[in-house]
């Protein structure tokens, strides 16, 4: 940078700081709105600058790129008028009018109040240091580079409303309702999502694959869901990513947690819970309560080349990656702060995905707590053991079959696909098919449409 | 087949990777060369458990060498010990390096220990003085992660920090603190935290935290202790190449004396030239001088490096003499790392001008597979038999003395004519741990851990044989460090004085012992010597 | 790896599957006849697992295997007794209380004998750690949650529920 711009640059941001001062308490509201939001898990990059930007999300569609939104009038959202800040955060459209994919999950921000809203710009203009560098661009396959193709998307699942209270239910319920579903986005994730990636609102909440992780059911179903938690343990759950006996965060369920859940009060933890507990059951698989400790090391422990079939040679597997930590029975340590395999989540039905991606990538987890670390067992530098794809199979299945419910078997590809980030959708292939099918209709469509509600 | 490389290192341990990885973030070009097998750590933990009880004490016997790279190992002839005392030091020749069973130990040296012709009139003096390893000892801190006590009360030395350490130290076990206090109340001496490179309640260099699986040595289950082998991919990441079970036995002169390739023999027994502009010979002690030595040429008659006559004389090592009692009280030793807390003070005092300094080591290994024997030979069963295992795992400590030792030219490693599988020379240690050591063990040390057991309330102290020492793995002076080219090996940067282009940094170098474990000063004079390395090749 | 590897022992395997005499049924049975007197030589859980590893080895090693576990459990029932304190006296000096002896020490070291070069049946289901489970970690296993060791310090007199 010049000296002339440097100046320029210097004047500028005074004169914007003179033109908008708001209130500390203002700004540490919004801070807290933002951390409810988790901005920061999709808005930071590896080099943890806080809202720089440079953060890839994998998403079925391709690689998406969150943006620098740090007040940098350069590189970042330092020029947005709070109308065009509220647009992009509750309804996915840029300043510039651009359409934003729906990786930024407006579609929940949408419930955001327009205070909220209001604190969350204050927060962002004078709570955040502005970074002067650019973010990676996201760059889709075609349909999907067209971002104007977000439109007929919104017209079809974006939902605007923002929240109103249940007059019928408690406020501590509808606290906890509007965090879940408006800031913590909660159905972002744990909702599955239909051919065009729209949330599948018959199954809210029901669980989804997202990327390499499994979202599972927070229903209140007793069984498949967490309908059988008592509202501390789930409290507990969100403040420190584990509840004993039952499941522990990994993936950006472990960022959630570290960057959000862990620093909101308890009093909001517990409205969640409480809204969380009411959310109608989806029935499916039980998660908890199956399995039992065991172990298969008498068919090879001494025995230099043992003739080992399948489960012997996943337990030989488990054994030298596994029970250094996890224990040779699976059962944990004694205050369980490595938990047992069995009683977890992660060995029984659709959780078999995170038991997989959980020796893959590793488990990373900050809060009060402590720093929860698990190292990775694929092919990073800090993966001391390198396991391919058929071993993790042999491993998963493995536990599940003597820890867990014994239901799913896991293939080598399907190591494979989690190992690549998860499953890639057929949506390219769907929208292409659609495009060229009815493609014309959509576009008379949505014309109509238009001209509907412009005359209405 | 890389046959050349700005930078070549030989050896993957903890001195040659800390090198490599210097040079690496310098800009520059890397070639590391492994005489052994590149293995993973789940191997050598399954090794570990499939060993019988009776072998589970041995640290090597998880580490079976390789042909090609043979390292002393239970039933395998390769180190030659002849002289009064048996030279026995545990190495392993696998990529990583010995680093794989080291406790983590990370005693600095005094200044005092680095002064012993000056201050007490025996041994050496070092080439330079702490202050000036000072920086290079907080480098090795955070490279390799060590914990250590924050409150300067339990620091060794005692001795204003110039930076406080990356973690805090470990908890003591019920044992160790129990120790702690009978030392303190008895006998006035002070039994301090290890300061240690393992990973003290966090995640440290993406490795995760110690919980406590008692196995540091042989291996570390999980990663939570540093050794080299962990850093290995992380080299590879950043663009090193790492050639394993390739042998190198002769290094090449050219013009000038300088160094122009290595060779290295391949698991087939082909061999292989490689040429470089900097090398590094990181081989540890015994297997970087036996190099020296076979690498002998015409401009070099008596091997490489060694104008002075000094490449492979004044071996050292901590010998050592181990007590074990029994008390009344429980103890409890067995839970956290195998080597927790121990007594430095006894390892400084102008005595050392008639004898050797002594550390006391409380190792907090589990007890149960030591006390097995006298458990199911009592002849009880049942809960009887029970209730002898957990009174004999409670009540059972073991203090080992480690003395420090002085340079020697006679403890001198030389070529036996006896050769290994590759047909190279095997070396052969003439080893006599000398009457410094000796007096200190009847005069010093054994009534010492006289005073420990009567403190603790042993009921079966047995002393030490003033002639028995069993040996460390402290590999240290084959290569000895000196200002001075015709009494020492290599300069204050570890590059020999006889060829301008080779390193040969580690415990070699050491000019003295005192009594802590040898690592981190090692990889603090590891760090000298990659500044100096990368300053002459920025500058070149 | 290599052929040093030997320490890794295959000894009891190999001598099991040298023996072709001995049928399926048969060693069925000599397994549960081992089981049956290993659970009243040692108050302990057993693993069957662990006792088909020892008793593959005690069939190599022993020609009356099957004789000296009947006379075992003949001396138990003679005195109603099913634990090992009630009857261990009445077993005789010499070969069976050797043996017995061995049937114990197999059981708690994991390991065919004290020498290095021992066959292992198990590490981990050794119980000579079950007594000091509470206090001190089973080598290569952890212990704890990081940093939280080494608080309480348990009499000898508690041992823990087998």
């Amino acid at each position: 940078m010049t000296m002339k711009t440097a100046l320029a640059f210097f004047a500028l941001s005074a004169s914007m700081a003179a033109a908008q001062t708001f209130p500390d308490d203002l700004v540490e509201r919004g801070r807290y709105v933002a951390t409810a939001s988790d901005c920061v898990a999709c808005h930071t990059g590896p080099e943890d600058k806080p809202f720089g930007g440079n953060h890839r999300i994998a998403s079925p569609v391709g690689d998406i790129w969150a943006g620098n939104i740090t007040p940098s009038t350069t590189h970042g959202i330092g020029n947005y008028t709070e109308q065009q800040f509220a647009d992009a955060v509750r309804r996915g459209i840029r300043a510039d009018g651009a359409n934003l994919y729906p990786a930024m999950p407006y579609t929940a921000f949408a419930k955001i109040t327009d205070e909220d809203i209001h604190a969350l710009y204050a927060y962002f203009m004078q709570g955040v240091a502005p970074i002067d560098e650019p973010s990676q661009q996201t760059t889709l396959e075609f349909p999907f580079n067209l971002r104007f193709s977000m439109i007929g998307w919104n017209l079809m699942f974006r939902d605007t409303a923002v929240h109103r209270d249940d007059p019928a239910k408690s406020a501590e319920w509808n606290r906890g309702a509007y965090l879940a579903e408006g800031p913590g986005h909660c159905s972002t994730c744990h909702t599955p999502r239909g051919m065009l990636m729209q949330e599948d609102g018959s199954l809210h909440l029901a669980g989804a694959q997202v990327g390499p992780w499994f979202a599972p059911n927070i229903t209140s179903d007793k069984d498949a869901g967490i309908g059988s938690w008592q509202k501390d343990e789930i409290v507990a759950y969100l403040a420190t990513g584990r509840a004993e006996g039952k499941s522990q965060a990994g993936g950006s369920m472990a960022e959630a947690v570290s960057h959000s859940f862990s620093k909101l009060t308890k009093d909001d933890l517990g409205a969640i819970a409480t809204y969380i507990m009411d959310v109608p059951a989806i029935g499916g698989p039980a998660r908890f309560g199956q399995g039992e400790a065991g172990n298969l090391t008498a068919s090879f422990r001494g025995i230099e080349s043992p003739d080992l079939s399948d489960p012997g040679k996943g337990a030989q597997i488990y054994s030298a990656n596994c029970a250094s930590c996890h224990g040779y029975d699976g059962q944990g340590t004694q205050d369980q702060y490595y938990p047992s395999l069995f009683h977890n989540s992660d060995t029984s039905g659709a959780g078999v995905n995170n038991f997989v991606a959980a020796v893959l990538n590793g488990v990373d987890r900050k809060t009060e707590e402590g720093h929860v670390f698990m190292p990775p067992f694929g092919t990073q530098p800090n993966a001391f053991n390198s396991l391919d794809d058929g071993q993790i199979a042999l491993l998963a299945n493995y536990a599940v079959a003597q820890f867990g419910d014994g239901q799913m078997t896991v293939a080598a590809e399907d190591v494979a696909m989690i190992r690549a980030g998860g499953p890639t959708s057929n949506m390219v292939r769907n929208v292409r098919i659609l495009m060229a099918a009815a493609g014309v209709l959509v576009l008379i469509g949505t014309v109509v449409f238009l001209r509907r509600r412009k005359t209405a | 087949m890389t046959s050349s490389s700005q930078v070549i290192v030989v050896g993957t341990g903890v001195v040659g990777s800390v090198i490599a990885e210097h040079c690496l973030d310098a800009g520059l070009e890397v070639l590391m060369i492994e005489a052994g097998p590149r293995v993973s750590r789940a191997q050598i933990v399954e090794n570990y458990r499939n060993l019988p009880l009776g072998a589970k004490p041995d640290a090597t016997a998880s580490y079976p060498p390789a042909d090609w790279a043979p390292h002393p190992f239970h039933g395998l002839e390769h180190l030659e010990s002849t002289g009064p005392n048996k030279y026995d030091p545990t190495y392993i020749r696998y990529a990583g390096g010995s680093t794989w069973h080291w406790a983590g130990t990370s005693w600095r040296l005094t200044p005092e220990d680095m002064q012993l012709r000056s201050r007490y009139g025996v041994g050496r003096d070092w080439a330079f003085d702490y202050e000036t390893i000072d920086p290079y000892y907080n480098m090795t801190e955070r490279k390799l992660g060590i914990c250590g006590p924050a409150d300067p009360a339990d620091q060794w030395p005692v001795r204003t920090r110039s930076m406080p350490y990356p973690m805090p130290h470990l908890p003591l076990s019920q044992g160790e603190r129990k120790f702690t206090e009978v030392m303190r109340d008895k006998l006035g001496l002070r039994n301090v935290p290890v300061a240690q490179a393992r990973n003290s309640g966090m995640p440290y260099d993406d490795r995760p935290a110690c919980c406590a699986n008692n196995n540091c040595v042989p291996v570390c289950p999980v990663g939570a202790k540093y050794d080299a082998a962990t850093s290995l991919n992380r080299l590879e990441a950043k663009g090193a190449t790492i050639l394993e079970n390739s042998v190198v036995y002769r290094v090449e002169t050219g013009e000038g004396n300088r160094i122009v390739a290595v060779h290295y023999y391949d698991r087939d027994k082909t061999s292989h030239r490689v040429t470089g502009e900097h090398f590094v010979i990181a081989c540890n002690g015994v297997e970087t001088p036996r190099l020296m030595l076979m690498s002998a040429d015409d401009r070099n008659p008596n091997g490489l490096a060694n104008s002075s006559d000094q490449v492979g004389r004044n071996m050292m090592d901590h010998p050592q003499q181990g007590y074990t009692f029994t008390t009344v009280e429980p103890y409890w030793l067995g839970a956290g790392p195998v080597v927790n807390s121990g007594i430095m003070e006894t390892s400084q005092g102008d005595f050392r001008a008639d004898h050797a300094a002594v550390y006391f080591r409380l190792n907090n290994f589990a007890r149960n597979r030591d006390i097995a024997k006298r458990a199911m030979s009592s002849g009880k069963v049942g809960r009887a038999l029970d209730e002898e295992i957990r009174r004999l795992t409670a009540t059972s400590l073991n203090v080992v003395a480690a003395f420090e030792m002085l340079p020697d030219p006679n403890n001198r490693l030389t070529l036996s004519a006896q050769k290994d599988w590759l047909g190279l020379p095997r070396p052969s240690v003439y080893w006599d741990v000398g009457d410094y050591v000796r007096r200190s063990s009847a005069e010093y040390s054994n009534p010492l851990a006289q005073r420990i057991a009567e403190a603790v309330g042993a009921t079966d102290f047995k002393p030490a044989s003033p002639e028995k020492f069993s040996t460390s793995k402290h590999i240290m002076g084959g290569t000895i460090m000196g200002n001075d080219p015709a009494t020492s090996v290599v300069d204050r940067h570890s590059r020999t004085h006889d060829h301008a282009n080779l390193y040969l940094p580690g415990g070699g170098a050491m000019a003295s012992t005192a009594c802590g474990n040898s690592t981190i000063t090692m990889t603090a004079m590891a760090f000298m010597a990659a500044e100096a390395l990368v300053s002459e090749a920025k500058g070149a | 790896m290599n052929r040093r590897q030997l320490f890794l022992l295959g000894t009891a395997a190999m001598l099991a599957n040298a023996m072709p005499s001995f049928t399926f049924a048969a060693t069925q049975d000599i397994e549960s006849r081992f089981m049956g007197a290993s659970q009243l030589l040692v108050n302990h859980d057993l693993s069957p697992a662990v006792g088909a590893r020892i008793a593959a080895f005690a069939q190599a090693s022993y020609p009356n295997l099957g004789d000296m576990l009947d006379r075992i459990t003949e001396t138990a029932a003679a005195r109603g007794a099913s634990r090992v304190e009630d009857f261990f006296d009445a077993i005789p000096e010499g070969e069976l209380r050797d043996f017995a002896f061995w049937v114990i020490s197999a059981w708690y070291t994991g390991s065919s004998s004290g020498d290095r070069d021992a066959t292992l049946f198990t590490y981990e289901e050794a119980l000579l750690y079950q007594p000091t489970i509470d206090m001190v970690p089973i080598p290569t296993f952890g212990f704890s949650a990081p940093n939280a060791w080494g608080n309480d310090l348990y009499p000898l007199t508690d041992l823990p529920r087998f």
